[in-house]
């Protein structure tokens, strides 16, 4: 990275760390929603940005792992050992999606992961005497650490955030990886790939899997912090929601998610100011940006700063040509 | 010599269209076997099925004595056999340098292995080395999609060389690439050979490419191999004449 990337980097981390200080209860309940949703996209954008596995089961995810801490941490479990539970059971899940990414491509995939999120949110909805179907689980304890409680609202905050910058690096060294490499060789060519020795199928499947267990574990978040889930959250629409956080953060750019969930979660509500009409502004503003800049926000940002710099390399070329004539 | 690739009665049917007719043939160590043949003829059929890209329906493949017909493409790699394909095959967004390390890096260690080490999983060097030696240094950083055709050409047989094959099949490397790059081209491949005593395979149209490249000329019409000889002699063949004028 940069050392202009490492200074955004870090003011945008000061900024995070600052922001609840400065914000009411609902500022926080919103910024926290941004740290988790922002996992799940980072799962997606793996998923989808790298790999180039399209999915539409992100959201079925974030439940999978809601519904595993809400159940598990009432029946004794520890918070952190139930977190760690969430991302196994659909990283395991993931891994068995990833199957028919092996057969079918594009919107046919497409259409296998819609069917998967439709299939979990029935479970949800109609195996009553596990979830609690349409009544849904209150009461998601907040963890405690060493003595620190979290139970209140800056705390979570914290903890959130704690996690989204654990995770992110994590995903940043594997993207760094020889595994970051071949996500992308899995994306633009696997037939190719495939011919220099890249097993396309086990980098597929984990491509699934890695993605799908950052799904679990935003979800994991999701619980304690709304403290009541229902089927209806992680139906199709999460799932599009995240899948729009990733195409218009930038999808295959790493802070492409960040950008997006920011987008994502608080647009709607600056947006409330046009009162009933906010949705249809809000839909109108992301087909604007996506008929504009379809490699997303990030990407204009990658347009602009290649206009810029290619201006002024031929602004400093004529005035070396004008330096050396003038000799 | 002894035989690094042996195709042995090999056939591929698509429903009653019959694109390779049994054929057999042997690439010995250290050779660079040209495959010529007129459009339409089965030359990268066969290369498809020898390769794992398409499973035989009758006939054997094997690499310094081992069977692999119907292996996977990149297991068949890891034992030593690369490619290129006809239609240009990088990574547009990977740099060239990228493109190479991706060439080489899963012949590295473990798939944990490579999670946990270096970035470059230490092909660095080897990139480096490659890049200098098909002159492409001052192009190392930039994405291979922002390079040209001929250059592009270059890339992509670098990366068949990348993991040090004892087998590379080049699948028309000369295609769309104009005089000067080719003459390039041909001038890498010859150093490169000449180098690391590398065994080529070569389908190629280019006839001049061909018999300045290749020591040993196979030619396949309609599936069938109709002839095998020196570039010499199958310059002369009358078999091949009437194969590729059709009298």
């Amino acid at each position: 990275m940069t050392r202009a990337g490492l200074t955004i980097v870090a003011v945008a981390l000061a900024a995070a760390v600052a922001a609840p200080f400065f914000l009411k209860p609902f500022g926080i309940f919103l910024i926290s929603t941004w740290t988790v949703l922002t996992i799940a996209a980072i799962g997606l954008n793996l998923t989808l940005g790298y790999a180039g596995q399209i999915s539409l089961a992100q959201g079925a995810f974030v439940g999978i792992g809601a519904y595993t801490v809400a159940l598990l941490t009432p029946a004794g479990v520890p918070f952190f050992a139930a977190f760690i539970a969430a991302g196994f059971l659909c990283f395991a899940i993931g891994w068995a999606l990833g199957y028919p990414a092996l057969r079918v491509q594009h919107h046919y995939l497409a259409f296998v992961t819609l069917a998967f999120t439709t299939l979990v949110f029935l479970v949800l909805r109609n195996e009553q005497w596990l979830t609690n179907g349409i009544y849904g689980i209150t009461g998601t304890p907040r963890p405690t650490l060493f003595g620190w409680t979290s139970s209140g609202a800056r705390d979570f905050y914290f903890l959130c955030l704690g996690v989204l910058v654990v995770l992110s690096l994590a995903t940043w060294w594997m993207l760094h990886s020889p595994w970051g490499r071949a996500f992308v060789a899995l994306r633009e060519n696997p037939v190719r790939a495939q011919s220099l020795g890249l097993d396309t199928r086990r980098y597929t499947l984990m491509a699934f899997a890695i993605g799908s267990s950052l799904g679990g574990l935003s979800g994991a978040l999701y619980a304690p912090l709304v403290q009541f889930i229902e089927p209806n959250s992680f139906a199709l629409g999460l799932s599009f929601n995240l899948l729009l956080m990733v195409i218009v953060g930038g999808s295959g750019n790493f802070f492409g998610p960040y950008v997006g969930a920011l987008i994502s979660v608080l647009l709607p509500e600056w947006l409330r100011v046009a009162q009933g009409y906010y949705l249809i502004v809000y839909s109108v503003a992301v087909m604007v940006m996506m008929a504009f800049c379809p490699a997303g926000v990030l990407g204009l940002v990658e347009r602009a700063s290649r206009l810029v710099d290619g201006r002024r390399k031929a602004i400093s070329g004529t005035a070396l040509h004008t330096g050396g004539t003038s000799k | 010599m002894t035989a690094v690739l042996e195709v042995s009665n090999l056939r591929k049917t698509f429903g009653g269209i019959v694109a390779v007719d049994g054929v057999s043939f042997e690439v010995r160590s250290g050779e660079i076997l040209g495959i010529i043949g007129p459009n339409g003829s089965g030359k990268s059929t066969l290369f498809n099925c020898v390769l794992g890209q398409l499973r035989p329906s009758a006939g054997d493949v094997r690499v310094d004595g081992r069977l692999t017909t119907g292996m996977r493409p990149c297991d068949l790699n890891r034992l030593g056999v690369s490619r290129t394909f006809q239609l240009l095959q990088v990574f547009p967004q990977l740099s060239v340098r990228d493109n190479l390390v991706l060439a080489g890096q899963e012949h590295q260690g473990s798939m944990a292995s490579r999670l946990f080490g270096l970035s470059d999983a230490g092909l660095g060097d080897a990139a480096e080395q490659m890049i200098e030696f098909f002159r492409l240094s001052n192009l190392a950083d930039e994405p291979a999609g922002s390079l040209s055709y001929g250059q592009q050409k270059l890339l992509d047989a670098a990366m068949a060389f990348m993991a040090g094959p004892r087998l590379v099949l080049l699948d028309e490397p000369a295609g769309g690439v104009n005089l000067t790059m080719l003459g390039h081209l041909r001038e890498r491949l010859q150093a490169y050979h000449a180098e690391r005593k590398a065994t080529f395979v070569v389908i190629e149209h280019q006839m001049e490419f061909v018999m300045a490249l290749c020591s040993r000329v196979l030619v396949l019409a309609e599936g069938r191999l109709i002839a095998e000889g020196t570039p010499h002699d199958i310059r002369r063949n009358p078999t091949v004449i009437e194969a590729y004028l059709g009298h």
